[in-house]
């Protein structure tokens, strides 16, 4: 395996809240391609992995790589730059602006970039389409239902298609129906090649959407293992 | 109440950011508001505090001492609350060469002491005459340093015909009681023509007739012709309410601002922070608290850093108005009266907590009947998008995007927006009234200024000093030759005999500079002598005699009577009596005493040293400091910027208190736009964009209004001093004037923002969007 086709890398990685300890000496890999999924009891460390990857929080020791970058030197200007180019971020609250309309916050992501209004609108239509809201563009969020929330944050987070998706518990907050949609749509991302890491409790988001497991236990990895997709 | 008690301290705690805003805008707006009420307070009666304070004289009388003796008006006390006297009295006549201050009658008074129960005299520079050939004048207290530079401060002797009298102090009395004080030894030497009684009464004094009444009650009794003079507190009062009036509207205005912004930022802020406060607010009420120990949880809550601010602020109020008041006071010319009257202390203690319970109590009241279900998901369950349209707009312009969505955000909150643009609005009118007054009050005094000359000269008459072998000319020549003089301007008084009036009227005839130096441009109607026939008279002179221009004025010049035309109105005369000015003529047959120069000095010239110069280069001459005899207007000036600073720091705090309360709406938010790549500086110009549109519109509407007060207000202050002012003094805008204004709108909301802007900025993301 090249260093070309790792898309995350972490090397002894060490979280500390005061006396806790979130994570202790994490070591994994991701490559390309890959659809992993972490898994483990409240207060195993699962978030606190993911903010690491997601450069929303910064390691007390070890490093971080990401898509060939070092995220645990970057200031945060630098880690906002990367999220802007690189990761996508599906939430289990969706985090949608309430004052702007479903196609506005998805063409957000690319307004950041520098695109102008017209490039980005049309590039969020295109996502509309796929995801098959397109009939809800204009309606603001708090006018959707969970499910099409979910999907106009799926396609924020694919916006300015991102190297590596991260997906905190995407399944949490809605019904099952729902839910279902949702795996499929990550499902579907990850066959036409984006790079997953899913944060759930949900052991069929799981096996549905993941190719390999990792367990945590105590911020330590405790297992980690091959899935078979349901 | 011990459960309400851990609540609020528990609250006061984990809100330590809006604790600190609320203890900050209530101890700055509790400032402000002292300064406010103690110079409402201050403006309404400087005459009446000064008159309390001295135990002024409802009446000074004088009577016969030949008809009356000191034992039969002390025994008449018929009405009397307190007396003192007798005091004996005589009328000097100032030796001429004494100077241009001594030049008319002087009451001189006999007393042994300034105190006393009435008339309690404020002796405010030297000490009281202890021996005969001592004096202590009547002056209005003034700086010292400034005091020692004019000509009063160095007048040393006045020469009476019965000899010199040394001065020895300077004491002020606002019941006019007298000119000059001597002992009761020297009085008597001087042979006193009156017998002075000084009167308090009890009743009623308010009118003429009522003091008049209470003079009848004393005098019944005593020889009918022992009264000679009677002169009641009135007139003084009169006098003084018009010196004044030109500045009292200006303090008053400022006043009523202060404590509007003062109502509405303390509103504003107490009111967010309640209604910030719903979700914890639903939580209390699951927990078992009653809707009225609520409300008593969020009151307790605001009252701790509002009391601790309120007492901070009386405290710093206090010492900040001691030396504003002390200056007013002064300024006024009724000496110094420093200290803050208890009414205006109690209502700040109880005003601004009061305000601060009310601003509280209207939110906590909805609070109090507000479901818990629904108050704790006030913030967390999506609301419906407010302003769609706007943002729609915003969102598809060519702005960059952290712009366009920071000009969004105050459509989000219209209440909360409104509100702080009212405190915006507000700093920026009284910026702009605050910059338009103090440059009009400069040009009041630069003309002033300009017009008195900077430096006075006058050749010595007396024998105490050498008299000038100069001419005229010669004078005026040396003058100009003195290094630092820029103009110089000569003139000589004559009083004339004018046809059709029974007083004689002071024509200045005047060469040189005159014009220039600052009586051309006070001119607001007319224009200045263009030949010898013409006359330019100060509005006072003016009214006095009932002319105006274009009328014709026949004087007896050197026994022809010449016939000369008002061509224009001006608001000052030359120093001393009011005179109308005309062009030069020679009068041969006066001597070099009779004439009198004014210089103005290049810019940077040591004024003492120029004084200095002239006394070295003649010392036939008198030459003395003319500045700083508008030391009021310096500090109506001073008075206006620190008051326009306060407003605006009050107002960068109600922008702070919106914007801390926008980041703590919008944690989400931020999170989220963080966690998609805004980087902190974007979140920085979000924020502060917000702002800087609500500044930017304060601007534009503003701007005007405080350009429309300027232009109401001044001309009404003027017409309560019974002048008129120049256009000169009311053109003080221009184009880079107003862009600064636009500059300090913007400014003011931005400094406001920077802190929980950057706040903001550093949010830490995972925390925000992991814990709903």
């Amino acid at each position: 395996m090249t260093e070309k086709s790792t898309v995350v890398r972490l090397d002894g990685v060490r979280k500390e809240y005061g006396d806790t300890v979130a994570l202790d000496d994490v070591t994994l890999e991701i490559r390309a391609g890959e659809a992993v999924a972490v898994m483990g009891p409240s207060g195993c460390g699962k978030s606190t992995l993911l903010n690491m990857i997601a450069g929303l929080d910064r390691p007390t020791a070890g490093e971080i790589t990401v898509h060939g970058q070092r995220l645990d030197t970057m200031n945060e200007t630098r880690l906002a730059l990367f999220r802007r180019h690189h990761l996508g971020m599906i939430f289990q609250f969706f985090n949608l602006l309430d004052d702007l309309s479903a196609l506005d916050n998805v063409a957000l992501a690319a307004q950041l970039t520098g695109s102008s209004a017209g490039t980005a609108r049309r590039r969020a239509l295109e996502l509309f389409g796929e995801l098959g809201i397109t009939d809800r563009r204009d309606a603001h969020p708090a006018a959707l239902s969970g499910g099409e929330r979910q999907r106009v944050a799926v396609a924020r987070a694919l916006m300015n298609r991102p190297a590596l998706l991260l997906a905190d518990e995407p399944t949490g907050a809605l019904d099952s129906r729902a839910g279902e949609q949702v795996m499929d749509l990550l499902l579907d991302l990850n066959q036409i090649g984006q790079t997953l890491l899913i944060v759930t409790h949900d052991e069929r988001l799981a096996h549905r959407c993941a190719s390999r497991l990792i367990e945590l236990a105590d911020g330590r990895i405790a297992r980690e293992s091959a899935l078979e997709r349901l | 109440m011990s459960a309400v008690w851990t609540a609020s301290r528990n609250a006061v705690r984990r809100r330590r950011l809006q604790t600190f805003v609320i203890f900050l805008v209530v101890l700055v707006c509790t400032v402000t508001a002292l300064l406010s009420l103690a110079l409402l307070d201050a403006s309404r009666s400087p005459f009446q505090r000064a008159f309390e304070g001295q135990r002024g004289a409802h009446a000074v009388v004088t009577y016969d001492p030949a008809r009356v003796t000191g034992a039969q008006l002390v025994a008449a006390g018929s009405g009397v609350q307190a007396a003192a006297g007798p005091f004996g009295q005589v009328i000097v006549e100032p030796e001429k060469g004494t100077g241009p201050f001594f030049s008319r009658p002087m009451t001189v008074v006999g007393r042994a002491d300034p105190g006393g129960p009435v008339d309690r005299v404020d002796l405010w520079s030297g000490r009281w005459p202890q021996t005969r050939g001592e004096i202590v004048l009547n002056v209005p207290p003034q700086p010292a340093a400034e005091f020692r530079l004019g000509p009063l401060g160095r007048a040393t002797e006045l020469v009476t015909p019965d000899g010199a009298l040394r001065v020895v102090g300077h004491a002020f009395t606002v019941s006019g009681s007298a000119d000059g004080w001597v002992t009761p030894e020297q009085v008597a030497a001087l042979k006193p023509t009156g017998t002075q009684m000084l009167y308090r009464f009890t009743g009623d004094v308010s009118t003429r007739a009522a003091l008049d009444a209470r003079l009848a009650g004393v005098t019944t009794g005593l020889p009918g012709d022992a009264l000679l003079a009677a002169q009641p507190y009135l007139v003084m009062k009169e006098k003084a309410a018009a010196t004044p009036g030109v500045y009292l509207p200006f303090l008053g205005t400022f006043g009523l601002l202060g404590l509007l912004v003062t109502v509405i930022i303390v509103g504003n802020v107490v009111g967010g922070a309640v209604i910030s406060g719903y979700r914890h607010i639903g939580v209390l009420k699951a927990l078992g608290f009653t809707p009225r120990q609520v409300v008593a949880v969020y009151l307790t809550m605001v009252s701790v850093p509002a009391v601790a601010g309120t007492v901070l602020g009386t405290g710093l109020g206090l010492l900040a108005v001691r030396p504003v008041l002390s200056d007013t006071f002064r300024g006024l010319g009724f000496g110094e009266q420093s200290g803050v009257r208890a009414w205006v202390i109690v209502s700040v203690l109880v005003g601004v907590p009061a305000l601060v319970l009310i601003a509280a109590l209207l939110p906590a009241r909805r609070a109090h009947r507000l479901p818990a279900a629904q108050a704790i998901s006030a913030g967390s369950a999506p609301r419906r998008g407010r302003a769609l349209r706007v943002q729609r707009a915003l969102s598809g312009s060519r702005l960059p995007r952290a712009v366009s969505l920071g000009l969004g955000i105050p459509f989000a909150r219209p209440a909360r927006t409104a509100l702080t643009m009212a405190s915006l609005l507000l700093g920026v009118v009284t910026v702009t009234f605050a910059l338009g007054l103090s440059d009009s009050v400069t040009r009041i005094d630069e003309v002033g200024s300009r017009s008195s000359g900077e430096i006075g000269v006058r050749p010595y008459q007396g024998d105490q000093h050498p008299v000038t072998g100069r001419s005229d000319t010669e004078i005026e020549r040396m003058l100009r030759d003195l290094p630092g003089a820029a103009r110089v301007g000569v003139g000589v008084a004559r009083e004339l005999s004018v046809a059709g009036q029974s007083e004689p009227m002071q024509i200045n005839f005047v060469r040189g500079d005159i014009p220039e130096m600052g009586y051309e441009d006070q001119l607001y109607e007319g224009h200045w002598m263009t030949s010898d026939d013409q006359l330019v008279l100060p509005t006072q002179l003016l009214n006095e005699r009932g002319l105006r221009i274009g009328d014709r004025v026949t004087a007896s010049l050197d026994g022809r009577w010449t016939t000369f035309t008002v061509v224009g109105e001006t608001i000052r005369g030359l120093p001393g009596p009011e005179g109308a000015f005309a062009t030069w003529r020679d009068f041969p047959q006066l001597g070099p005493q009779a004439y009198f120069y004014q210089v103005q000095t290049a810019e940077g010239t040591d004024l003492a040293g120029y004084v200095a110069a002239v006394r070295a280069a003649d010392p036939g001459l008198d030459a003395w400091d003319n500045t700083g005899g508008d030391a009021f207007g310096t500090m109506v000036a001073a008075f206006s910027a620190l008051l326009a600073l306060l407003l605006a720091t009050v107002a960068a705090l109600g922008v702070l208190n919106t914007v801390a309360l926008d980041v703590s709406d919008r944690r989400r938010d931020l999170g989220m736009l963080k966690s998609i790549g805004m980087t902190p500086r974007q979140v920085v110009t979000m924020m502060i964009t917000s702002m800087a549109a609500l500044g930017l519109a304060a601007a534009a509407i503003g701007i005007p209004l405080g350009l429309g007060a300027h232009r109401l207000v001044l001309p009404l202050s003027a017409d309560a001093a019974k002048i008129r002012l120049p256009e000169y003094v009311m053109q003080v805008w221009d184009p880079a004037t107003l862009v600064l204004l636009v500059f300090s709108g913007v400014a003011i909301a931005v400094v406001g923002a920077l802190l929980p802007a950057r706040r903001a900025a550093r949010l830490t993301i995972a925390q925000v969007l992991h814990n709903e």
